[in-house]
């Protein structure tokens, strides 16, 4: 048996990571971080990120959680971080503030929350008009990515469609010439 | 069962306090502190100072302990540190460095 447990009486001030399976029924302020199942008891509190294979939450987290399989919050659970993970889960009674996004394996976070925010600028001055389809076209490639590869390529799609229809020249055909017909 | 179980495979670094049991059979660095009674397992490697109840070491220990109550240190543990308790048993086998002070 390889499962680890922090008591309802416990307090842990720093990080705790390993292999293996974890019930938290107390407090830990720094990060979480293990290759196996994680409980997040009743009242558990955590205060940093949280990650694991299949995460149950039904204390409190300030902080970041991503599961590699799922992560299901229990009646009572309250969130205050994005949630990550393949599979999630939100029973009613449970309380999240922060992104909720079903994702392939979690990658590095940071170059892609950069490669997002880059987009948003590009996209949103192009077409104000129509802002309803951009979320779809912005999804749809991210779940497709296991990296950060395809925000790049599609920045300058979005700025290809930006620009308006070539313009067509004032004129209308044969005009040039009824006009000089007029002069002479 | 134990309040708090560091099972083998799981480290922590930073500061641990409870106020229940704590079986540590993982890795712990930082600090310890406990009212209740304290277990490292022989798969145990702590690099902190242990404060505690009662204390029994099977597994490796760097670090002062303070025990209220009484100190034992099995065969196959290691113990580098000063020992601070009023009861202190040296099991035969076992791997001991540092001062004791019996509290006399």
């Amino acid at each position: 048996m390889n499962g680890s447990v922090i008591g309802r009486g416990t307090v842990v001030r720093g990080n705790v990571r390993g292999t293996g399976s974890l019930e938290i029924f107390g407090r830990v302020e720094g990060d979480v971080s293990v290759s196996g199942e994680l409980v997040l008891g009743e009242e558990s509190a955590v205060k940093g990120s949280v990650s694991g294979s299949h995460i149950t939450v039904s204390g409190a987290v300030q902080g970041d959680v991503r599961g590699s399989e799922a992560v299901l919050l229990e009646r009572g659970a309250r969130v205050v971080g994005d949630l990550t993970a393949p599979r999630i889960g939100v029973a009613t009674g449970a309380l999240v503030k922060g992104l909720v996004r079903t994702d392939g394996e979690p990658a590095l976070g940071a170059p892609r929350r950069a490669a997002t925010g880059g987009a948003r600028p590009m996209a949103f001055p192009a077409r104000p008009a129509a802002p309803a389809p951009k979320p779809a076209e912005r999804a749809e490639p991210r779940e497709e990515s296991e990296s950060d590869a395809p925000p790049p390529m599609k920045e300058p799609k979005a700025a290809r469609e930006a620009p308006p229809p070539p313009v067509v020249p004032a004129l209308a055909k044969g005009a040039k010439a009824k006009k000089k017909k007029r002069e002479d | 069962m134990a309040g708090t179980v560091i099972g083998e495979g799981l480290s922590i670094e930073g500061d641990v306090s409870s106020e229940e049991e704590v079986v540590v059979q993982g890795n712990l660095r930082g600090k310890l502190t406990t009212t209740d009674a304290v277990s490292v397992g022989s798969s145990a490697v702590i690099e902190a100072d242990v404060s505690a109840q009662s204390l029994t070491i099977a597994g490796q220990v760097t670090g002062d302990v303070t025990a209220a109550e009484r100190v034992d240190l099995q065969a196959g543990g290691r113990l580098i540190g000063d020992v601070k308790a009023s009861r202190l048993t040296i099991a035969d086998g076992a791997s001991f460095k540092g001062n004791v002070d019996m509290d006399v």
